[in-house]
């Protein structure tokens, strides 16, 4: 719903700001989804008469107007006040009153400079209300009324600057569809009082018309009211008038069809106005027409207020004269009882309709109003008689007339009052914090919840039952009598919400800051080493934390380590604290070798125990020794042996998968082969080793070499350094390229001593843009190769980014590359 | 002419049949319906036929047409079928597929992460501290005498310079407490140590779970909820559970915790020596002087803590008759929990 502060200012007097006024709603719970500033026009935007308006000669629409603009200081006017400009907008005549926009105004999108068109010079320019900026419509210039004195600012025939809100109404609320509902909430949050338009007593009836009303519905309808008002004098509305519709976004029509919605908006209740005469009467010798609310036959045919004709289905709710359908029941008025300039005497409906009828009807016709918005989120029947005198008393005050008769009421079941009660003690316990009564009574008033009594608690509607007295505090409920507006009020905890709401839920204590005790993401980390070594087919082990202190010795450590010693161990093989988890890896691999297994992968994460500078530490590490077949057995597909390429890929695959950027170096453990076992660093920070286990290790743990014949690796992650590294990686995702990737094959020979990650990067560097990834798929050495080199098979993938790659640029890329392969490595294509 | 049609037909055929590749059906059908086939040929000789008998001709003509039509038609889908039928007789579909060589966590870190994940759905968090403690920390801080029996080197572990290995890890409660204010609401996995020779009910070293709540208005009611949900996660939702008064030197009031048995649904069997009930472990309030020694002010906040055995809950879970076998590390026991969640 959009709604201006103008309008607004009205029912409340705010003196809030635009943006706190927004935070206002949006804490009130309503919430603004847009704010727009209709700016001021300023001191040369004003009300002119247009006096001639000659066609500019060869031109279709362009007219020379001289221009009144009264006492309006302007160098260039002549004596008699006129200045010329051209105008192109086809409802251009001599005689209306228009907007002048002088030279030197700013408007929304341009400026209004003099002009020479077609050899005239223009003055200025003559403004439609889309380029005022106070409506959307564009359908020519402007044209005031004709009592309009000339000279008068813009801004104050329109009440600039204003400022509208688009406001989204959640669907439980249709009190907040007028503006007086929203300046209540306001007014609740802000502890005002909200201003009442003053209605005027209505005169007594003087007219002689009548009308019959029947109601057949009163399921469907359960109030009609009708009122004649006879004479009226339909003509343009007032400015004002117009104004408060244009910035809510309703074009004017005429005084009595403006009247309507201007009630509408401001109570959130919809009225129709019908010409009188041109109800029909049942009987056809009867001296006054009728109004029916009925349901529609099947097949009637219905044409509404836009001109369409609908064939009804028989469920519709109608508002029907003697003879046949006038308006679909809170949805759409029919044409041919409309309001024209020709009306003389008007029937006014106020009247409630049963929501689920509403929506059926706009939902099955594909009919949706500012009525049938209204209707279907359930409006009170209690208002209508109200909301009736209010539009009477603008119409008779507007369009003149008389009233005819007392007005037509057909109400047949009253609504009951809601009397709900509401318990501090319990608005403690849900909401959080205490509310003394007072607050709550204020609050509760503010929304026009009359107090009733205070004492003991029952649930439900307890309007006409004894309130008895309270058992105790917690019992003690304060018991008020519900709106009739707020049809969404039936239980307490709907209060509860209300006074919640409208108290601010920032007054619900927050919590302190959150302590966080737990280091989640190394408990990821060491939970995802130990799920990546499960993937690669080994188990885990648990072991004592407490060895053999002569084992480390075994490992080819020339001393002892610095051990933790126990004082009163259990035996001597466990009577230190372990610094290396490999020891127990090899005895648990010696034990399941001995018990005839051959294909052995085992992992333990867990602490090591250190001494340092006087005290310890016990960091946590991931060690893991491989042996035997590379895959799982099978009679069709034979698996490798675990080799430095499984292990290699092993260790590097994980650090790879968390986006560590690695260095590498050989491993200094005295337990491992050269050549082939690796340390990885980041900038000095260990991540951990892979290696081959020398054979002479190995029995020390009477593993017999000769009889294995199997390879040995171990692996190890310092799986603390880890989680202290990839912590600070995130992820952030790339756009999936949007043109092909390119691979080409490229065959080289390579000096022994260069090694493959050397070409990768040259191969890489020569463009980092373009060349995605160099893989290789064959090495290969024999006799028909140069002696001192080798050769490699690579694939190189290519792409672009912004385009595809022609075969051009790839050749051109490809010759680049061989040549700084050339250069660089001596490298050569084979 | 009809005779002639007929073997024409027969011929197309027969050689339709042989067909067995998506070009031998093109050839076929130009030779058969081919601007240069006999039958095409024999259309042209229509006009040598009088007007009354051509109607007649012209049926016989289609009708070969439609034949040999539909005969390319259904050997062409034959021959499509065939490129992706594939040929299973003599099959042995029995022989086992190639299986990705998966390993397995040990069943005490499977009940780890069991237990990890039933209390951090349950908002708990997870806190680590040294195994290598001092006795303030192990024993003073928890409020045991200092003459208490638990404290002889034939019970605990010591080190060199005068540290311990703690023996349950209740020391990761005091230490989370010194370092952070309520609430907290923790438990600490990990191992501890005890000088017990290993055998079936027995090992020095050992894992435990400690849980700590501490916060206003904790009661004995979140220390029953709290170990009531525990134990319907871990053992399914027929197991009950109860406390029982005992003593503790840390809580007051103390409570030994019991389940009912897994293993005969509280029935009364061997595992649980006819009772129907198991022990999980120690719980209790913990003690205002344990608060005290912290500078929690324990007017303001209480707090629960108890604490149970992994390896226990494993065995009772799995099975597990020894719990020497769980630090054997032995390929035929491991692989029996290779997928366990
Ligand atoms: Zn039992």
């Amino acid at each position: 719903m959009k709604i201006a502060l103008s309008w607004l200012k009205q029912y409340l007097d705010i003196d809030s700001g635009v943006q706190e006024l927004s935070q206002l709603l949006t804490f009130a719970g309503i919430e603004v989804e847009g704010i727009e500033e209709i700016p001021a026009l300023g001191k040369t935007v004003i009300a002119a008469e247009v006096v001639s308006a000659e066609r500019v000669p060869k031109t279709d629409h362009l007219r020379l107007c001289m221009v009144n603009i009264g006492d309006m200081p302007y160098d260039e006017k002549d004596e008699n006040n006129l200045i010329p400009v051209i105008c192109g907008a086809p409802n251009c005549r001599a005689g209306i009153k228009a907007v002048l926009a002088l030279p030197g105004t700013s408007l929304k999108d341009f400026k209004i400079k003099k002009a020479k068109i077609r050899g005239i010079v223009s003055h200025g320019m003559l403004c439609s209300e889309k380029e005022l900026g106070i409506s959307d419509s564009h359908g020519g210039i402007i044209e005031l009324e004709p009592d309009v004195k000339i000279g008068t600012l813009a801004d104050e025939i329109y009440g600039l600057p204003d400022v509208s809100f688009e406001l989204e109404i959640t669907p439980d609320r249709s009190d907040l569809l007028g503006y007086k509902g929203i300046a209540r909430d306001l007014s609740a949050k802000l502890l005002l009082k909200t201003k009442e338009p003053a209605i005027p007593a209505l005169p007594k009836p003087a007219g002689t018309l009548k009308i019959g009303l029947t109601n057949l519905e009163p399921k469907l309808c359960p109030r009609y009211t009708l009122r004649i008002i006879e004479g009226v004098k339909i003509a343009p509305s007032p400015q004002w008038l117009q104004n408060t519709l244009l910035k809510s976004g309703l074009r004017p029509i005429n005084n009595v069809v403006d009247i309507t919605n201007y009630v509408m908006f401001e109570s959130g209740h919809p009225l129709h106005a019908f010409d009188y005469d041109k109800l029909a009467t049942k009987e056809d010798n009867q001296s006054h027409p009728d109004i029916i609310v009925r349901l529609a036959e099947p097949k009637e045919e219905f044409i509404a207020l836009d001109g369409k004709k609908y064939i009804l289905d028989g469920d519709e709710l109608l508002i029907a004269d003697g003879k046949s359908p006038s308006a679909l029941a809170g949805v759409m008025g029919g044409q041919g009882s409309s309001i024209t300039d020709e009306t003389v005497n008007i029937a006014l409906e106020s009247a409630a309709f049963e929501p689920g009828s509403v929506r059926k009807t706009s939902y099955k016709h594909k009919l949706s109003t500012d009525s049938s918005y209204r209707f279907e989120r359930h409006l009170s029947a209690e208002y209508a008689v109200s909301i009736s005198d209010r539009a009477t008393a603008l119409i008779l005050e507007i369009a003149g007339g008389k009233l005819a008769g007392e007005l037509l009421d057909s109400y047949p079941q009253p609504e009951e009052p809601v009397v709900l009660g509401v318990r501090p003690s319990r608005f403690e316990l849900l909401i959080g914090y205490e509310m003394d009564e007072s607050r709550m009574k204020d609050i509760l008033a503010s929304l026009n919840f009359s107090y009733v009594a205070k004492g003991g608690f029952e649930h439900g509607n307890r309007h006409g039952i004894d309130i008895l007295p309270a058992q105790d505090e917690r019992d003690a409920a304060l018991y008020f009598k519900i709106p009739g507006f707020r049809k969404d009020v039936t239980r307490e905890v709907d209060i509860l919400e209300e006074l919640s709401r409208l108290d601010g839920y920032d007054k619900v204590p927050q919590p302190e800051d959150r302590q966080e005790i737990m280091d989640r993401h190394a408990y990821k980390i060491n939970n995802a080493a130990s799920d990546w070594l499960v993937a690669h087919g080994a188990f885990e082990t648990l072991n004592y934390s407490f060895v053999d202190p002569s084992r480390m010795r075994c490992l080819g450590y020339e001393d002892e380590p610095d051990f933790i010693r126990l004082i009163n161990p259990q035996s001597a093989n466990q009577s230190v604290m372990r610094t290396s988890l490999i020891p127990q890896l090899l005895t648990n691999l010696a034990y399941n070798l001995n018990h005839s297994e051959r294909d052995i992968r085992l992992f333990e994460l867990g602490r090591i125990y250190l001494k340092q500078d006087g005290s310890h530490k016990e960091p946590k590490r991931l060690a893991a020794v491989f042996t035997g077949s590379a895959g799982e057995m099978h009679f069709a597909k034979k698996a490798g042996e675990i080799d430095y390429y499984w292990v290699k890929g092993c260790f590097e695959g994980w650090l790879n998968q968390l986006g560590l950027n690695y260095g590498v170096s050989p491993a200094e453990h005295p337990y491992l082969t050269e050549g082939e076992s690796f340390a990885y660093e980041i900038d000095g920070v260990e991540l951990g080793y892979f290696g081959r286990v020398l054979p002479p290790v190995l029995e020390a743990w009477d593993i017999d070499v000769q009889i294995l014949k199997q390879e040995v690796w171990v692996l190890e992650y310092n799986v603390e350094n880890i989680a202290e590294i990839s912590r600070k990686i995130s992820r952030v995702y790339q756009d999936i390229p949007r043109y092909p990737a390119v691979m080409r094959d490229l065959s080289i020979l390579v000096p022994l001593e260069v090694s493959y990650q050397k070409v990768r990067d040259y191969i890489l560097e020569t463009d980092r843009s373009l060349i995605q990834s160099v893989s290789p798929f064959d090495e290969y050495r024999s006799e028909q190769i140069p002696q001192g080199f080798r050769s490699l098979s690579l694939h190189i993938v290519l792409q672009d980014q912004e385009k595809t790659l022609t075969d051009e640029r790839i050749d051109t890329l490809m010759v680049l590359v061989q040549k700084v392969l050339k250069e660089k490595l001596n490298v050569s294509m084979r | 002419m009809q005779d002639q049609l007929e073997s024409l037909i027969l011929e197309a055929e027969q050689e339709i049949e042989k067909c067995s590749a998506p070009n031998d059906i093109l050839n076929v059908r130009a030779k058969y319906l081919g601007k240069k086939s006999v039958l095409n040929g024999l259309y042209g000789r229509m006009r040598e036929l009088s007007k009354e008998e051509r109607p007649a001709f012209g049926g016989l003509l289609n009708s070969a047409r439609v034949k040999i039509e539909a005969f390319l038609e259904s050997r062409s889908e034959a021959i499509k079928q065939a490129a992706w039928k594939k040929d299973s007789s003599g099959f042995d579909y029995t022989l086992p597929g190639v299986s990705l060589s998966r390993g397995g966590l040990h069943p005490l870190s499977i009940v780890r992460r069991q237990i990890d994940e039933v209390f951090m759905s349950m908002g708990f968090e997870i806190a680590e501290a040294d195994e290598i403690e001092d006795e303030f920390h192990n024993f003073d801080a928890l409020n045991t005498p200092k003459d208490h029996p638990s404290r002889n080197l034939a019970d605990t572990f010591y080190v060199e310079g005068g540290k311990l290995l703690r023996t349950q890890t209740s020391t990761v409660q005091i230490r989370v407490m010194e370092k952070y204010k309520p609430p907290i609401k923790i438990i600490s996995p990990g191992r501890c140590y005890r000088n017990d020779k290993p055998d079936p009910s027995h090992s020095p070293v050992f894992t435990q779970v400690e849980a700590l709540v501490v916060d206003k208005g904790i009661s004995m009611i979140d220390l029953q909820d709290t170990l009531q949900s525990f134990a319907r996660i871990m053992f399914g939702t027929k197991v009950k559970s109860r406390i029982r008064p005992h003593f503790f030197p840390f809580t007051e009031p103390s409570a030994e915790m019991d389940i009912s048995c897994v293993a005969c649904d509280g029935q009364g069997c061997r595992v649980c020596k006819q009772s129907g009930w198991l022990e999980m472990g120690g719980a209790g309030m913990v003690d205002p002087a344990v608060f005290d020694t912290l500078g929690i002010d324990s007017e303001i906040y209480t707090g629960f803590a108890f604490g149970l055995g992994v390896e226990r809950i494993a065995m009772l879970k799995y099975n597990i008759p020894d719990m020497r076998i769980l630090f054997e590390n032995d390929l035929r026991m491991l692989r029996q929990f290779r997928g366990e969640l």
